[in-house]
């Protein structure tokens, strides 16, 4: 039973490295990888800010397919993305799945003597559908711009340092977290033999966390070492990747802020 | 013309009341090459952390070039490459990972791409470099962080055994690039076999964290005693030649070894 916890670990740090970490995709020629940086934060950044405005599925579901159309654009392989970025939504809807009773509205169908309601269900749908989105977004952003591009654009662009100093912090220790985990449960796991219990498995399980957290601190202090010895105390600064900006990059902006004026529009007109 | 480092009273003492390195006094002079030497657990690393203003020094301090005790006011003038390699490289590319250094210290990106393009092609990194660090070999990983101290140009390396898990035609090449720069080195290692083709100063660590000894290089891996005392032994060639040459003449490298046994021919 060793397997159930490594096998855990190896997924979610899998998945959240193919969500955030530009392997080989940000490399290669499509639309995304082709614009300025700065064009790119902001157009992704404008149709995320779209979603988050949204109230009526319809304009979800049309952020939805803008989304799908950029990736295939970027030749980012659209089955891994949305399985991918689907790792968030699928939690926040167990957070928000209660709503579907608590919500009043006309009964659908009863589990267990509870009325699920239609105006819960709507709502359960619409949050999930719009995180699902958003993070695949952010997600599409990640994966075609190398993150030390959108470091340096986010600095052109005059975003205060201290907010990009911690989202580069944060991005960085992200990785640095589950990274340790695999260690860790690597290291658990090359000396426990396959016949041990569910219970030995639970009891190392309490024991690793305890491990894990002290290993981390440890681990964010020597990589805080390793930055601080190359100037990392300094702002970031990493070097741009600077294009010419041309039509493409024009009329993207002016898709994501098109996208934002609508979903304002419907959401607020009566 | 001041020394470039220049520890007074150094002394280290981590959290848990380990004190890893005791009242250090160590001068460095410019262009100097210095291995800094010691069994495990000597105090090496926590040595260059402290020598590099990486670790606040319990007592003591380092003046650095004469001028300043601030590391961060020479931070672009001093590399310090740690033991782990994970912990130096963290960027999402090997790419992005060399011209950090560079970038954050304000160097221009054209002399910045030049030299990762040399590094990469010197340390056979150009398939590498647009994979995550992640992903490579641990000799892979070594050289890449090698690169990346490398590539800002610093005027002192102080490198904490840079070629632990790296084949012996990269070591040759890291040899090469470390030691045919004019800038002085400080070399941090437990194994002694490789010291006399990198350095000609020695300074012996001992287990409680003190300086047991600092000399030329043939005065210290020749005495047996003295290293055996403090967890080591002497290079291959010496254990091989003594008592049968003169501890003058013990030959240091194999080189020096394979001239030794042509000319007795
Ligand atoms: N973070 C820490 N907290 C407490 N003690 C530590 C810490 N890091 C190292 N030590 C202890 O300090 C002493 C010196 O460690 P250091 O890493 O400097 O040795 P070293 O000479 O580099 O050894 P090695 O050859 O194995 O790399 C050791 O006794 C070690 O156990
Ligand atoms: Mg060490």
């Amino acid at each position: 039973m060793t397997g159930a916890l490594a096998r855990t670990v190896e997924s979610i740090s899998g998945a959240l490295r193919a969500v955030f970490a530009a392997e080989q995709v940000a490399a290669e020629d499509g639309f995304l990888q082709g614009r300025d940086p700065r064009v790119t934060l902001l157009s992704l950044g404008g149709f995320a800010l779209a979603v988050m405005l949204a109230r009526t599925p319809a304009v979800s579901l049309g952020l939805g397919v803008v989304t799908v159309a950029l990736a295939l654009l970027s030749s980012v392989p659209l089955r891994e993305l949305l399985a991918r970025s689907a790792v968030v939504p699928a939690a926040a809807a167990v957070v928000v799945l209660p709503q579907a009773v608590l919500l009043p509205g006309d009964a659908l169908a009863s589990v267990l003597g509870v009325a699920v309601t239609d105006a819960g269900v709507a709502y359960v749908v619409r949050f999930t559908l719009r995180v699902w989105v958003g993070v695949a977004l952010l997600s599409l952003l990640t994966v075609t711009t190398p993150f030390s591009a959108l470091v340096a654009a986010m600095r052109e662009l005059r975003v205060p340092v201290a907010l990009v100093w911690v989202l580069a912090v944060t991005y960085r220790y992200l990785f640095l977290f589950f990274d340790e985990l695999q260690r860790l449960v690597l290291a658990r796991d090359s000396r426990t033999t396959d016949s041990a219990g569910a219970r030995s498995e639970w009891r190392d399980a309490k024991r690793l966390a305890g491990t894990f957290l002290l290993r981390t601190l440890d681990r964010g202090e020597r990589v805080g070492r390793g930055m601080r010895a190359r100037g990392g105390a300094r702002p970031p600064s990493p070097y741009g990747r600077p294009r010419a900006v041309d039509g493409y990059d024009y009329a993207l902006s002016a898709c994501a802020v098109a996208a934002v004026v609508g979903a304002g529009v419907v959401r607020w007109l009566p | 013309m001041a020394p470039v480092i220049e520890a007074r009273g150094l002394t280290h003492e981590y959290p848990d009341g380990t004190t890893a390195i005791r009242d250090v006094d160590l001068t460095v002079d410019r262009g100097e090459r210095v291995a800094v030497v010691g069994a495990n657990g000597s105090g090496k690393s926590t040595l260059q952390l402290a020598l590099g203003g990486l670790v606040e020094p319990t007592a003591g301090a380092v003046t650095y070039f004469g001028e300043t005790s601030d590391a961060e006011a020479v931070r672009d003038r001093l590399g310090v490459l740690l033991q782990d390699p994970d912990d130096y490289l963290f960027n999402t590319t090997v790419r992005e990972d060399i011209e950090y250094g560079p970038a954050q210290l304000g160097q221009p990106r054209e002399t910045a791409r030049r030299r990762v393009d040399a590094l990469a092609a010197e340390l056979g990194l150009e398939d590498l470099l647009d994979r995550p660090p992640f992903r490579l070999s641990g000799g892979e990983k070594q050289r890449a962080a090698v690169a990346s101290v490398l590539a800002f140009d610093p005027e002192v390396l102080l490198l904490d055994e840079p070629f632990g898990a790296v084949d012996a035609r990269y070591r040759e090449r890291i040899r090469e690039s470390v030691t045919d720069r004019d800038g002085t080195l400080l070399w941090f290692t437990p194994s002694l076999d490789a010291v006399p083709e990198v350095a000609e100063r020695v300074v012996l660590v001992s287990r409680n964290g003190s300086i047991a000894a600092d000399g030329p290089v043939r005065e210290i891996l020749t005495d047996r005693t003295l290293l055996r005392d403090h967890g080591l032994r002497p290079p291959a060639t010496v254990r091989l030649f003594e008592g049968l040459v003169e501890r003058e003449k013990l030959p240091l490298t194999v080189e020096a070894a394979r001239r030794y046994l042509r000319r007795d021919e």
